[in-house]
Order: structure tokens, then C-alpha cells, then sequence
């Protein structure tokens, strides 16, 4: 049930870093913050999940909400450091195929 | 029956001074220890609201009679944002500034009768009165 | 208020009381006075107010600091109360919602009833309970003339009264009579349409549709992001992962579903489940898709139904009672 969210921005790339649990309680929250950066035209966003414990639908549905408005927005948004249980999540629904979860994080070895 | 005093909210300070002047003026209307507190807590809270959110504004002090029963009257001022939410904001529960009691409700549970008016872009004007009982 | 009036003789009387012999007797007395002050909505300054009084006219000598003192923290202590009242009110609040919500539940359970079906040489289970009031997960039910049999289940992403309306559409789309039932790929398609076009931008449904056919025992079936069920080998005494791929319904509404197919043979088994299931948390960490499997194993000799409840008793004791998600597990065991 908790969520912490950090959010570095630098050269116009919103970095944000989210540690803990998106669930049904703390996946508002989550929304709260990224929604309006969302919203912006050309957003560049990239969510750090590496500290993700644990993950389930309801994360899914903000970020799935992120990614339509930044498309429709015309921006970019990544999602990195995945757990392996946080990307079956992703290629189970589907939308591994539509969003960017592949991408390496800065420093992260192949 | 007006009779009223301002103190400009700039400052953190001027809290302090709309908390004294409320004060004064509870005592001169004839409320006891326990009302002055409640009335001086609800400035506080209001004033606090506008050093917050608005940056600048004012609060006065009134003394009212009506029906012949004495009374005090608060109004909160600012050019501020706004509220975005008036609902939203009356609340329990929603607050923007920390936990319980906090608050436009707290306020409205510490005074007797309670106005809101704001809008995006305007400002806020809160009046709130209490009356000797 | 009658309260009101002895409130001041009372309280004096529980002071003076334990100021003279600091008994125990002193103190019930003042927990007693408490709850009825709580019952008649005395605030907590008002009883410091009191307090400070009483002492003063008890002892005029008292000394000016402690005067000072008893003032600064009634004003302290007055916030305290306010936000007692707040408290009050949002558990009131919460009282009312509850039963709203539960009025809610019944009559979504009333409007998405499905039976299962009783077909010759099937043996269908099917159990779905709600972590909360409301249930996000759907599944459904129907059966044709030829006795095939078409099963959805569903999971709907986001809650409430909508996620109910949702299932209310899909229960629609599959009970309308027609004369060519339409292939599982094509009702994921056309679902998706219709969710994109009427559902709120934050809510979607993953959703398994399968169409059993009688006659051929060929079960057909088709995912959009649905949490992958299993087929159970009979002769091989194997689970293997139903692996079909496909895009949530509502996210994308040009999105394409691919159809597979699959023999069912005698003492074979179709395993349906939502994410509540595989997604299982205990204190030590998830409950694994092996032990859902050993549970199937371990109760295999049941009917289907008594599988689906003695598994879901089995996870609901390792949680503690306490369902994190909604849990659905449909079992389809051909027996003849």
C-alpha cells in the first residue's frame, strides 16, 4: 500500500522514478502525477520501475491512460526496469506490443 | 452594524496580528475563553489559507448584532486562484495541507454560520459568524 | 441539554474526588463522565475550559503559570477536536456507502446470474467470488441446440456501477439469438468496438472467449489480454498453458484477434481463471501456478464443481481470509 514518486527533469526528459506498490490504493496517486505531464504536448516521459515490488490491473489502466494522451499528444513515453513479473503483466495484455518496455535504462548492462 | 478591522495577509506574521485583532475583538463582544479560542482558531486556519494558496489578502473582523444578539463576523478575502472545487473542498477528508481537522470544514464546524464564494481566476471570499448565546 | 446542566457539578465532583484520594474509583468515574461527554457532543475545550475554572475557584492562590499553561493548551488541544468531529462524520459517510455498495452488488449479481450448463459428457465447474462487494470479474455462459457450449470470462479493469454495465454488454452480445453464432475471434472484435466507443478512456476488459463444439469436441478460442488459462492432457497427465495472444478489448479499436483451436479428448480438462488467481499474494510472496496445479491434481477424482470450491477454500485459507482480487476459476473436464 505504498507508493513513493520522484520526478527529475532534465534536457525537457521527465524522468520518474516509482518505488513500492502500484495497487488499487496507491494507483491514484500515481495517475495525480502523471496524468498533467501526460497532458502536455511533446511530453518526453520515461517511468523508472525498477523498484516496483509489485504491480497489478489497476497500474495498468494509469498507464495505459498515460499512453493515450501522450500519443494523442504527440510525446514520448517509456517504461524501464521492469521486473519479469511486471512485463509478463504487459505481454499477457498485449500491450508490450503497443508500448515501449523494452528500452535499456542509462548504465543498465545488456 | 458594522464595525470593522482590517490586517493585510502578506506575511506569516500577519496571521499572528488577524489572530490577536480577532481575539480582542471576541473578548469585546462578550465571548467567553471557549469561543475566543474557537474564534481565533478559525482565523488562523483562513488567514493561513491565504499566505498559502493566494499569497496576499485580507481579513477583517466585524462586530454584528442581529435580532438582538451580539455577534462576530469573519471575512476572508483574497485575489487568489481560486478554488477549482468548492464541493470538493468542503469535504471531510480532502485536504490539500495535512491531516484531520485542517481545513474549510474544520472552520465551518468551528463557527456558526459559514459563506463561500470563489471561483478559478477571481479569488475567494469566506464569511464566517458566531454569536453570544 | 439535561447533560449539560449537572456536567459542571459532576466534573467537579470527579476532581475533587481524585485530587483528594487518587483512586482508581476516581477514574472509572471520569471514564464514565467521558463517554457521556462524547455521547452529548462536549468538545474536548470545553472540558479544559472547565477544568482551569474549577481549579481556580477551588484555589484562589493558584499560581499564574499554571493559569497560563491550562490556556495554551486548551487552544492546543481544540484542533484535536475538530478533527474527532471530522472523523465522526466521515465514518457516518462510510456507513452510507457501504449499504449503497451493497445494494449495488445485488443487483449486479441479479442482472449477470449465469447457470452453468449441464451437457451429456461435460463436466462444467465454475466459481467466482469478489475480494470487496463488487465483483470486476465476469464469466459466462451459453449454450445452443447443438449443446455447444460458449463460455466468456471476463476481468473488467476498473470498478463499480460501469465495470457492471460492461458486463451487462457482453452478457447481451452472447444471449442474443442468432442463427450462425459468430467464431470467437470475431466477438473479441466486435466487443473491442464497442467498449473503445463507450467505455470511460480508463477502464478496458481483458476477456478469454472459447466456443466448445459438441459434436467434434473441438474448443475454439480466442484471448484479448486475458490471463492465460490451461489444457490438462489426460494420457500424458500434463498442463500446458493456453498461449493465445491479443490486444485488451478498448484500447485499440482496429485491433485483430487470432483464433486456435484445440482437440479436447476424453479425461481432458479446459481451465479457465482470472488474474485474482495466478496473482495470489501471501505473506511469503505469490502463490505459484504449480500449486493451483497440484490442488487440480489432488482433487482431480471430484466433480468439476467441487474442484473449483475446494481450490478456492485452499487459496482463501493461505491468504488468511483476506482475497486480495477477485477470484474465478471455471474447470470444463470432458468425461466421455
Amino acid at each position: 500500500m505504498n507508493i513513493d514518486i520522484e520526478i527529475v527533469e532534465h534536457n525537457s526528459v521527465i524522468k520518474v522514478s516509482v518505488r513500492g506498490e502500484i495497487d488499487v490504493y496507491t494507483a491514484p496517486k500515481l495517475r495525480e502525477i502523471l496524468f498533467p505531464l501526460a497532458e502536455k504536448e511533446n511530453a518526453n516521459i520515461i517511468v523508472n520501475l525498477s523498484d516496483v515490488i509489485y504491480m497489478d490491473s489497476t497500474g495498468l489502466g494509469v498507464f495505459v491512460g498515460v499512453f493515450k494522451s501522450v500519443r494523442s499528444n504527440n510525446g514520448k513515453f517509456q517504461l524501464v526496469g521492469l521486473s519479469g513479473r511486471i512485463k509478463r503483466l504487459f505481454e499477457i495484455t498485449g500491450l508490450a506490443e503497443i508500448m515501449d518496455i523494452n528500452s535499456r535504462m542509462e548504465g543498465e548492462s545488456l | 452594524m458594522e464595525n470593522q478591522s482590517c490586517v493585510l495577509i502578506q506575511t506569516e506574521w500577519d496571521i499572528v496580528a488577524a489572530r490577536q485583532l480577532g481575539r480582542n475583538v471576541a473578548k469585546e463582544v462578550g465571548f467567553g475563553t471557549v469561543d475566543q479560542a474557537r474564534i481565533t482558531t478559525a482565523i488562523s486556519e483562513l488567514a493561513r489559507n491565504i499566505y498559502i494558496y493566494a499569497g496576499e489578502g485580507q481579513v477583517c473582523i466585524e462586530k454584528i448584532i442581529k435580532n438582538g444578539q451580539a455577534g462576530l463576523r469573519i471575512v476572508a478575502v483574497d485575489k487568489g486562484p481560486g478554488i477549482p472545487d468548492i464541493r470538493l473542498a468542503m469535504e471531510d477528508g480532502y485536504s490539500t495541507s495535512g491531516g484531520l481537522g485542517a481545513g474549510l470544514p474544520g472552520v465551518k464546524r468551528l463557527m456558526d454560520d459559514f459563506e463561500i464564494d470563489s471561483s478559478l481566476g477571481s479569488g475567494t471570499e469566506i464569511k464566517a459568524s458566531k454569536w453570544i448565546r | 441539554m439535561a447533560f449539560r446542566e449537572t456536567m459542571e457539578l459532576k466534573y467537579q465532583e470527579i476532581l475533587k474526588n481524585y485530587i483528594k484520594d487518587q483512586s482508581e474509583t476516581a477514574l472509572y468515574q471520569g471514564q464514565k463522565f467521558s463517554r457521556k461527554s462524547i455521547e452529548n457532543q462536549v468538545t474536548p475545550e470545553e472540558i479544559i475550559s472547565l477544568h482551569k475554572q474549577l481549579l481556580e475557584d477551588m484555589y484562589p492562590d493558584l499560581p499564574k503559570y499554571v493559569v497560563h499553561s491550562f490556556d495554551i493548551l486548551l487552544e492546543v488541544i481544540l484542533p484535536y477536536g475538530v478533527a474527532y468531529r471530522e472523523n465522526q462524520s466521515l465514518r457516518d459517510q462510510k456507513r452510507e456507502l457501504r449499504s449503497e455498495i451493497e445494494i449495488a452488488a445485488n443487483v449486479q449479481q441479479t442482472l449477470l446470474e449465469t447457470k452453468v450448463p449441464v451437457v451429456d459428457g461435460l463436466d462444467i465447474g465454475a466459481i467466482s467470488v469478489p475480494a470487496k462487494h463488487m465483483n470486476g470479474d465476469y464469466y459466462h455462459f451459453v449454450q445452443d441446440e447443438n449443446n455447444s457450449i460458449s463460455i466468456a470470462i471476463a476481468d473488467v479493469i476498473g470498478k463499480g456501477i460501469p465495470a457492471a454495465l460492461c458486463m451487462s454488454m457482453i452478457k447481451y452480445a452472447m444471449d442474443s439469438p442468432l442463427e450462425n453464432r459468430p467464431e470467437p475471434s470475431s466477438v473479441l472484435e466486435n466487443l473491442n468496438r464497442v467498449v473503445e466507443q463507450n467505455v470511460d478512456p480508463s477502464m478496458f476488459i481483458s476477456m478469454f472467449y472459447g466456443m466448445y463444439n459438441h459434436d467434434r469436441h473441438i474448443f475454439s478460442y480466442a484471448s484479448a489480454g486475458h490471463e492465460p488459462g490451461f489444457f490438462y492432457d489426460g494420457k500424458k497427465d500434463e498442463f500446458q498453458e493456453i498461449h493465445a495472444k491479443g490486444l485488451l478489448l478498448g484500447i485499440d479499436k482496429k485491433t485483430k484477434y487470432i483464433q486456435y483451436e484445440k482437440q479436447i479428448n476424453q479425461g481432458d480438462m479446459i481451465i479457465l481463471l482470472s488474474d485474482g488467481v495466478t496473482e495470489c499474494r501471501t505473506d511469503e510472496g505469490f502463490i505459484e501456478k504449480e500449486v493451483l496445479m497440484t490442488y487440480i491434481k489432488k482433487y482431480a477424482d471430484l466433480s468439476s464443481q467441487e474442484i473449483v470450491t475446494n481450490i478456492f477454500k485452499e487459496f482463501e485459507r493461505r491468504q488468511n481470509f483476506q482475497l486480495r482480487d477477485d477470484f474465478t476459476l471455471i474447470i470444463l473436464k470432458r468425461d466421455v
